[in-house]
């Protein structure tokens, strides 16, 4: 049996090849489906930051797309429908030298975790959010989801949905997200890009992923269509500073596909684990020994 | 002269009934005695009324309650709401306000006539002496240190040191109206001397402190460096206490935006390596409860302390109540076992919650820590503890060749597998929620899934024998036993106290470890017994029907339950020891005579 460690390879190693980062777990996922391409520009943007595996927490929700960390080497985290962003967190808190990336799903994402996001992007940790938005929950075979668009039929909206989709690009935005980047599976080398700046960035870094589900997602969310229909955010010139053109350009999210970094804040903001590290640090002076804590209770009139 | 006192003091929130009671508490822990002190109020958050009832003894203190010794009124409206809380007896020493124009002799108390009873002009005398009726809570501690004998010297210290700031003349001011209130007692002298006797540990200081502080302390003193949680009554202290001193051990404190997302960060940071707690409260417990079966699944170590209160739902939410052991012990989907403890008082809460982490990182597995509203707030004496005395148990991580093909979830014989975090070279792997083999692949083979259940049990078997985890006091072979658990713990202690004094044969099992169920623990202790009690404040009597469920308990062994914020008193509890002891006797008379062969 073989296992998912990497130590078959010396970690004196600086160079490493995204292969170090693909697991031999042979993904559960349909032929065709985006996720495969997300997880090859994952692993492709982790080999050009070079930091070795066992430094990397990856850490998802559940539907097809949380399936991502064990696809990889990392310390993988699949943990229960909508709730990676805080267990992330604890994480990045407990340990801040590693790496911790997040995935999740349009469903994990912004229905069962979307009063997750607020909080995380309002608190600024240091993760990269990896959203994988296929506007279907894809695991429980073809339920509406919080991205699909109004009208939309599925097997829970037999007539057409009754409500308007989230904006994922705007409702981070919205709580003043720091670097929020869209790309899709149809245009690998961007993909990988953004998740490497994303990576990165210092702060909490959103990437929202067009990944289409063959099975049960619309024709004009297929690879097909995000090829003909995607819109280069660089070719456009668009200043990737400037966070009222960027909170314009977020509005469009269902009706045009924009890709590439919509915002990255020019001057990164202190981010919470910054904050915990120097109060740790001015605090340490003032411990008294662990075993000595109960002196706090004795008793002074 | 008393060797035990219970003294009630109501009034509105801006009395200072509250600092009374803490300045005569902190006197009396200095000075040596044992002392429990109780606070209760309104339901407004500002103003309303206030209440606190001190018990200050000689020797440990058992429980706080019962009927009151000494009751405090500044004003009738106000003391009469606590009802049940500060009962008032024809024994009952009773001072009030005068400025209430209530006649002595006419007492708003229907049914009883206190024999001794003082008009006292508190407020007048606060005016007069320290120039501001909000002295009258210095008057108070010293109309009490003139009559019962405590606090003197310290109330005094106190006031010179917490007034300091304000210049000589408050503070004489404030020494001034103590002695009014000492002088008015030494004027009106009690038919009886009432004061305390010398403390029996001779007037050595104590520790003083209340179970949530402690809680928070010992969590320190465990190496616990990351707390993630949500406000709620009664738990926040927690919280708060851990805010104030975490950074300084290298550790974090997350206030999350709800109680999912607090035991989510605490998961996340033990796999990350580090000893992690929560805290919380009925209705916050009821959403952990998701994340509380990951933790069990993925063998992640966490301490999970629920402040129990009055449920279901929002129901009582700053009264004591035992009502989330079923909670604790079975809110799970799945096959699951956590190891569910119970403090029983503020000093057993620093073992418990020290005892919570070595569990939890030993049998890598979250620990439900089962406190309740009444010790987790109430302050109390406290033997100063031998620290060094705690073995503190780290989780076991995998040696250098168990690195290689490393299997996380290895199928050891004792069920435990050494694990790894990020960060360790080697030690990757696919933590999940999702069923796994050994090395922490996704699986459905029935046969793993069956395996994995087999060690995920198996491993706390041994925990069963934890004899450490349970007192038995009294006579080891009485016909007649009672079972009590947590706060309510010291009310059977104090009826066994009682009911040893008249010479009656009994005994008393207190378990710390509520589950899982300790079979032999309970076999054995009621190996003697023809009657029993299980004494609970709950409805249901949880623990009772949990013991029932797992052990053939004699049919004789019932239980006295009562909800929340009824107090059970020590005085019912003998009354039903007494009669249980009648009842064997009848038995005995009625046996058919042993036939002879
Ligand atoms: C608490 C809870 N509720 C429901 C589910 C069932 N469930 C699993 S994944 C999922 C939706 C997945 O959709 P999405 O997040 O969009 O991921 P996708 O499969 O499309 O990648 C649901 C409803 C669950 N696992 N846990
Ligand atoms: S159902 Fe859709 S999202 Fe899931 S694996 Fe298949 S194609 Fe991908
Ligand atoms: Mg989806």
């Amino acid at each position: 049996m073989t296992t998912l460690d990497t130590s078959a390879k010396p970690f004196s190693l600086t160079k490493f090849v995204p292969g170090d980062f693909k697991s031999d777990l042979k993904p559960i996922w349909c032929p065709g489906c985006g996720d495969f391409g997300v997880v090859t520009a994952i692993t492709r943007a982790l080999a050009n930051i070079a930091r070795p595996p066992h430094e990397i927490a990856f850490v998802s929700g559940i539907g097809c797309s949380s399936r991502i960390p064990g696809y990889t080497t990392a310390y993988g985290f699949n943990t229960v429908h909508g709730r990676s962003l805080p267990i992330a967190q604890g994480i990045k808190l407990a340990n801040p030298e590693l790496l911790v990336l997040v995935a999740s799903g349009d469903g994990d994402g912004f229905s069962i975790g979307g009063g997750h996001v607020a909080h995380a992007v309002r608190r600024n940790i240091d993760i990269t959010y990896i959203v994988m938005d296929n506007q279907i929950y894809g695991l429980t075979k073809g339920q509406l989801s919080p991205t699909s668009s109004r009208g939309r039929k599925t097997v829970t909206s037999s007539f057409g949905s009754l409500e308007d989709p989230v904006n994922p690009l705007l409702y981070v935005m919205g709580y003043g997200a720091s670097f929020v980047a869209q790309g899709t599976p149809a245009d690998m080398n961007g993909l990988a890009k953004i998740i490497e700046e994303g990576i990165r960035f210092p702060g909490f870094a959103f990437i929202n992923v067009q990944s289409p589900c063959v099975t049960y997602g619309m024709e004009d969310q297929q690879l097909k269509a995000h090829k003909t229909n995607m819109k280069s955010l660089e070719a456009m010139g668009h200043d990737a500073s400037d966070r009222a053109k960027a909170t314009e350009l977020a509005r469009a999210y269902g009706t045009e596909l924009y890709t590439g970094v919509l915002y990255r804040n020019p001057n990164p903001p202190t981010t919470y684990g910054q904050g915990v590290t120097e109060r740790q640090e001015a605090f340490k002076k003032s411990a008294v020994p662990r075993h000595e804590i109960l002196n706090r209770f004795k008793p002074t009139n | 002269m008393s060797e035990d006192l219970i003294i009630g003091i109501a009034g509105s929130g801006g009395d200072g009934v509250i600092s009374a009671g803490e300045s005569l508490l902190t006197a009396a822990a200095l000075e040596g005695y044992h002392c429990v002190m109780t606070k209760s109020f309104g339901s407004q958050i500002r103003g309303g009324e206030a209440s606190c009832r001190l018990r200050l003894a000689t020797q440990p203190v058992l429980n706080p309650n019962g009927p009151l010794d000494v009751a405090v009124a500044l004003n009738w409206d106000d003391f009469k709401r606590f009802g049940a809380e500060l009962p008032v007896e024809a024994a009952t020493i009773v001072i009030y306000e005068s400025n209430t124009g209530v006649a002595a002799d006419k007492l708003p108390l229907p049914g009883v006539k206190p024999a001794v009873v003082f008009s006292v002009p508190i407020t007048a005398m606060a005016a007069e002496h320290a120039g501001t009726d909000k002295a009258k809570n210095i008057v108070i501690a010293g109309l009490i240190a003139g009559w019962f004998g405590i606090g003197r010297e310290s109330v005094v210290a106190g006031i010179r040191k917490k007034f300091a700031k304000k210049g000589a003349e408050v503070v004489e001011g404030n020494v001034r109206a103590f002695q009014a209130g000492l002088d008015f007692a030494t004027a009106n002298p009690l038919p009886q001397d009432r004061k305390l006797s010398t403390p029996q540990s001779g007037g050595q200081a104590k520790l003083l402190t209340d179970g949530n502080d402690m809680c928070a302390a010992a969590a320190i003193f465990a190496g616990c460096t990351f707390f993630g949680g949500y406000p709620i009554t009664p738990s926040t202290e927690i919280m708060q206490f851990l805010d104030r001193e975490i950074w300084k051990y290298g550790g974090t404190v997350l206030q999350a935006e709800d109680e999912i997302a607090g035991i989510g960060a605490v998961v996340g940071a033990s796999f990350a390596g580090k000893k992690a707690m929560t805290a919380t409260s009925g209705p916050g417990m009821s959403l952990k409860t998701e994340i509380l079966g990951l933790a069990s699944l993925a063998e992640l170590p966490l301490v999970c302390v629920n402040v129990q209160r009055g449920g279901p739902s929002t129901g009582m939410p700053t009264k004591a109540e035992q009502s989330d052991l079923f909670q604790a012990a079975f809110s799970a989907h799945g096959d699951c076992l956590r190891p569910v403890l119970a403090p029983t008082c503020v000093a057993d809460i620093f073992e418990v919650t020290v005892e919570a982490f070595n569990l939890a990182e030993y049998y890598q597995t979250p620990v439900i820590v089962l406190s309740d509203q009444e010790i987790a707030q109430r302050k109390e004496t406290v033997d100063p503890i031998d620290t060094s005395k705690f073995q503190i148990i780290e989780r076991r991580h995998p040696s250098g060749p168990e690195l290689t093909n490393y299997a996380r979830f290895k199928l050891t014989e004792s069920g435990i597998s050494p694990i790894s975090h990020p960060g360790m070279v080697g030690g990757n792997y696919l933590c999940a929620g999702i069923e796994h083999n050994e090395q922490g692949r996704p699986t459905a083979s029935g046969e793993m899934h069956a395996r994995m259940n087999e060690k995920r049990f198996n491993k706390f078997n041994p925990l069963k024998n934890r004899r450490d985890l349970f007192t038995v006091e009294g006579d080891s072979d009485a016909p007649i036993g009672m079972v009590s658990w947590g706060s309510v713990a010291g009310v059977a202690r104090e009826a066994l106290r009682l009911a040893q004094a008249e010479g009656l044969q009994v005994k008393l099992l207190v378990p710390r470890l509520l589950y899982p169920v300790a079979e032999t623990v309970y076999q054995d202790f009621f190996a003697s017994v023809q009657r029993g009690l299980f004494i609970e404040q709950s409805y249901q009597a949880q623990l009772y029907r949990i013991v029932r469920m797992n052990v053939d308990l004699p049919t004789q062994v019932k239980a006295f339950a009562k909800s929340g914020s009824n107090p059970i008193l020590p005085s019912e509890v003998l009354k039903r020891l007494r009669e249980m002891v009648v009842s064997i006797q009848g038995n005995q008379q009625h046996q058919p005579e042993a036939v002879q062969d």
